[in-house]
């Protein structure tokens, strides 16, 4: 056994293709990841800077009101986008905390303005080029294992001895992969080097751990590869054909199915939910508005001069400016409506001052309203959300699993975290987030306070409120994300292996 | 050479891989065909229906000065009829601009300048990365695969096989023989390539919601012959690599690892890093820019408004300082999108060393998609917002009771304009302005096919048999 593996070890190492094989990926990944730790990079800074700006712009403010626009959550680059990208860049990274709303992927907006031309340019990731690169290396490796042996009629030499086929075949398994091994773990070496000699990234145990899951996932990626040419070169007798056909092979798994299958999955017609769940929520809004009027015209005092515009200010001498506003049309989220009344820092008129407890009780009175609105919107948004959005997505994603560079590519992303559920977990911690500055609200009762709309008696403590703070999922659940796709890999390489076994102990030499 | 082309002609359809291309061709072509039949009348309606608001709210205004200060509303990018054969990342730039004027408080409002919003990807769209099938993919991923497959053995494969001595033998030329050899394989990658074009094309003609004018026919021949050179292209590469290599195995290797370099990861990898050569202005220093000018401009003329009470003065002051607010701001933003686009454009020009960037270029051109077509959009925004100027100051001037001060409303005509005399921005192409931006692209492919052929040549000439 180890004599047939230092044979084929041999063979393949002194080929020409191993050396073209190591030099043609270390180029690509190390070139790629220059590039790609340069944009990180740019990416951190523009959030250290988004971040800092927020931080400024909220103490600027001195009602509790006027957090609104002010409260700005973001979104920090993952570094493992180097090594599968996801959606990390692609949805928006930065989200306001408000109480009349609950934040999701499609209300972020985006810090940091580079020049948008540049998006014409793909970025290339390392699992990108592991994708296309290992997986042909793996093929020209496998095409003639068999059937070059046949032909040659080395095969039948070494039939004579008394070694059993499954033997021969787990040799030449175990030496390829130890070949394909090697441009692999070399490249990885260098792109790992290369980011701790960084400045600005500090990968953490967790992320190696996180690393060696994507070096396993494109472990099995390779061996599947590998095991495709094998079975073809076991299936056919010249070399010529079997190389012919790992070509096809190739290209149609990884060059033309995914795009194949995601240009064709746009047609499916979409759910038209879009307009129905807009009016539910327009209607539970509307609600709303028409309990605040009601709110008004009973109280003696907010009535007659009617809440809203000049009036507010000549009834009750604040000086400030009120605003409402409805469905924010910049806003990318379809499905975002809300209404919602502010008053910025203002003084009091002395007139007024004994009209002030009835405001604050009027405010206490909406805000609390509003959030119980925004709770029974959410039960609606929410799947209309998941209709609209994830489930295409998820549609496209699915049929991208039929080849294994859909799997590779779903598996690794779900180590580096940057998959769909890695970025929903920023967003659930944002909405999280919104629950406390909700709730420290209400225990300050700053709600109905003085603070909230006039600043003339103490402003707002903003030091005081909840500190967001987003971790990302410990390497656990990434594991159990990319198990599945990791185990349909692991399966397929299985079934190959003994469909190759099968073949090829029936074959006559 | 008829007689080996023929040879190999006849040689190549009987074989696994004609079959094979064939069947991919087929399938790719067909779905560009579906899908453009499907999101092209979709695209047309949006852009119909935008560019109709935007024009019925134009021609609804009357008062000269609305219309001076308004501004010609949003302007659209047409969509190109030929998206199916290139998309050219359309969807990544942006598909307007606007004539945008400041909002301000008083009676003096601030003057229409063209704004060129920025390219924001969908932010929504969490769907996985994908090129678009079309044409352009096909051609440059696809054929030139292809077109290595056809040609990676044509003279090694001939050399262990031993039937290239017995060629060789015949009173043939070696450079009809090398000839006949790339004319063969040239025609057999065609068959299956053209057959999968005019199946595309039955499609899509055959549906009556997109209609294709003689002008875009041409168009269409003319990317297909970009095709053929690129294929050629390829054809050569491959003879070259068969001609120096022993071994035909060894030859494919070669040639896919120069084609995953080349066309696969190259173009994007040597964008990423030339965009870096000169950097575009940040947004912040941009809008920094502007407040530090629209500044200037307040400090010149707000002592001069205060100085003075004679009305009539004033009005003239403020006329002045209106349209200089809009000139100057205007001017900036110009300045930044072509510093942006200037950033776009190296880093284009160094992914030419690619020739597969270099026939995208050529095909999104011809498409009339992509980023030429975006700059002639902005070139045909920038000649009528001109034009427009020129409409108001002319309108102006024909009116002898106005006191022709622009900027103010007293200032202006107060004649009501009609709707017909008010200039319509027609987003217009023309072929010939497209052969200019192509000619340098165009030669460099043709260069780039001489080259390699030439190379093919003085390679098989050498060889020993």
């Amino acid at each position: 056994m180890m004599t047939l593996i230092r044979r084929e070890l041999l063979d393949n190492l002194m080929t020409f293709r191993f050396a073209a094989a190591v030099f043609i990926t270390l180029l690509l990944v190390v070139a790629n990841t220059i590039v790609l730790l340069k944009d990180y990079e740019q990416r951190l800074t523009a959030y250290n800077k988004a971040v800092k700006e927020s931080h400024q712009e909220l103490r600027e403010k001195k009602t509790y009101s006027g957090y609104a626009g002010a409260l700005v959550v973001q979104r920090p680059p993952n570094p493992l986008s180097i090594f599968n990208l996801g959606l990390d860049k692609q949805v928006g990274n930065k989200i306001e905390v408000y109480h009349a709303f609950v934040p999701t992927i499609w209300d972020a907006e985006k810090h940091g303005a580079d020049n948008p031309f540049l998006n014409l340019f793909t970025s290339i990731d390392i699992v990108l080029v592991f994708q296309g690169v290992l997986s042909l290396l793996a093929l020209i490796f496998a095409y003639d294992a068999l059937a070059g042996e046949h032909e040659r009629g080395t095969l039948r030499l070494v039939l004579t001895h008394p070694i059993q086929r499954g033997y021969i075949l787990c040799a030449k398994y175990i030496s390829a992969m130890l070949c394909l091994l090697v441009p692999l773990l070399i490249s990885l070496f260098l792109s790992i080097i290369l980011l701790t000699t960084s400045a600005t990234i500090s990968l953490s145990t967790d992320d190696f751990l996180r690393i060696g899951g994507i070096v396993l996932t494109s472990l099995l990626y390779v061996s599947l590869f590998y095991l495709i040419g094998l079975c073809i070169s076991a299936m056919t007798r010249r070399t010529s054909t079997a190389l012919m056909l790992c070509m096809f092979v190739w290209g149609c798994l990884v060059l033309v199915y995914p795009n194949l299958i995601l240009t064709a999955v746009d047609i499916v017609p979409q759910p038209e939910t879009q307009t129905s769940v807009y009016n539910q929520i327009k209607q539970m809004w509307e609600k709303l508005d028409k309990e605040d009027k009601q709110f008004i015209r009973n109280d003696a005092v907010l009535s007659p001069p009617s809440r809203g515009g000049e009036d507010m200010a000549a009834g009750f001498g604040l000086e400030g400016v009120e605003y409402t506003f409805w469905k924010d049309e910049d806003k990318p989220s379809i499905l975002l409506y809300f209404h919602q009344t502010g008053l910025y820092a203002g003084k009091i008129g002395a007139e007024s001052e004994p009209q002030v407890p009835r405001v604050q009780d009027y405010y206490g009175f909406y805000n609390r309203e509003t959030i119980n609105t925004v709770q029974r919107t959410w039960l609606v948004r929410k799947p209309a959300l998941e209709a609209i959005y994830v489930q295409p997505a998820n549609l496209g994603r699915m049929l991208l699993r039929f080849s294994p560079v859909g799997l590779y590519d779903a598996a690794t992303e779900a180590w580096a975290g940057t998959d769909l559920e890695g970025i929903q977990d920023f967003f659930s911690t944002v909405q999280r987030y919104r629950r406390a500055v909700v709730d420290y609200f209400y225990d300050k009762k700053i709600f109905e306070s003085r603070q909230w709309f006039a600043a003339d008696k103490g402003t707002a403590d903003w030091d005081a409120l909840p500190q967001f703070s987003f971790q990302r999922s410990d390497t656990g659940i990434n594991a159990k994300r990319a198990l599945p796709d990791m185990l349909l890999l692991l399966t397929m390489n299985v079934i190959l292996f003994t469909v190759i076994m099968l073949i090829f102990i029936k074959s006559e030499v | 050479m008829w007689h080996i082309a023929k040879r190999e002609l006849y040689d190549n359809l009987n074989s696994l891989r004609f079959a094979l291309a064939t069947v991919l061709l087929l399938a790719l072509m067909l779905t560009n065909a579906v899908v453009h039949l499907r999101e092209h009348p979709v695209r047309m309606q949006k852009y119909r229906d935008a560019a109709m608001e935007s024009l019925n709210t134009l021609t609804s205004r009357t008062d000269l000065y609305d219309l001076a200060q308004k501004g010609p509303e949003k302007l659209y990018k047409k969509p190109s009829p030929l998206h199916f054969s290139a998309d050219g990342g359309d969807g990544l730039l942006p598909a307007f601009t606007h004539a945008a004027s400041h909002f301000r408080g008083g009676d003096l409002k601030s003057f229409w300048r063209m704004t060129y919003p920025s390219a924001t990807p969908n932010l929504k769209n969490i769907d996985p990365d994908a090129t678009k099938i079309d044409w352009a993919f096909v051609i440059s991923y696809v054929l030139s695969l292809i077109a290595l497959l056809f040609t990676f053995d044509a003279i090694s494969g001939e050399r262990e096989h031993g039937t290239l001595r017995l060629m060789l033998a015949n009173p043939i030329p070696r450079h009809t023989v090398l000839i006949g050899k790339f004319l063969g394989a040239f025609i057999s990658v065609n068959i299956p390539f053209v057959i999968a074009v005019l199946m595309n094309l039955l499609v899509i003609s055959t549906s009556s919601a997109v209609h294709l004018d003689a002008s875009e026919w041409g168009r269409l021949g003319i990317i297909v012959g970009i095709a053929m050179l690129y294929l050629s292209l390829f054809l050569a590469l491959g003879l070259l690599v068969s001609a120096r290599v022993r071994q035909s195995a060894v030859s494919l290797v070669i040639l896919l690892l120069i084609w995953v370099s080349f066309v696969v990861f190259m173009p994007n990898t040597l964008a990423s890093i030339a965009s870096d050569f000169s950097p575009a202005r940040s947004y912040d220093a941009f809008q920094e820019d502007r407040r530090q000018t629209r500044r200037a401009i307040l400090e010149v003329y707000y002592p001069q408004l205060s100085a003075t009470d004679d009305p009539s003065k004033k009005m003239v002051i403020s006329g002045e300082y209106v349209t200089e607010d809009a000139t100057q701001d205007g001017r900036l933003r110009q300045e930044y999108l072509s510093e942006r686009i200037s950033q776009v454009s190296q880093a284009r020009t160094i992914t030419r060393i690619s020739p597969v960037a270099i026939a995208q270029h050529l095909l999104e051109v011809f498409a009339g998609t992509g980023l030429a077509r975006h700059l002639q959009f902005v070139e045909n925004v920038q000649l009528y917002a001109r034009e427009y100027h020129e409409f108001i100051a002319d309108t102006e001037r024909a009116d002898p009771e106005s006191p022709h001060i622009i900027g103010v409303r007293d200032g202006m005509s107060k004649k009501e304009v009609s709707p017909e005399a008010i200039p319509i921005f027609e987003d217009t192409l023309s072929l010939s302005k497209d052969f200019n931006v192509a000619a340098m692209d165009l030669l460099l492919l043709t260069l780039f096919v001489v080259v390699l052929l030439s190379g093919a040549y003085l390679a098989f000439v050498r060889v020993e048999v």
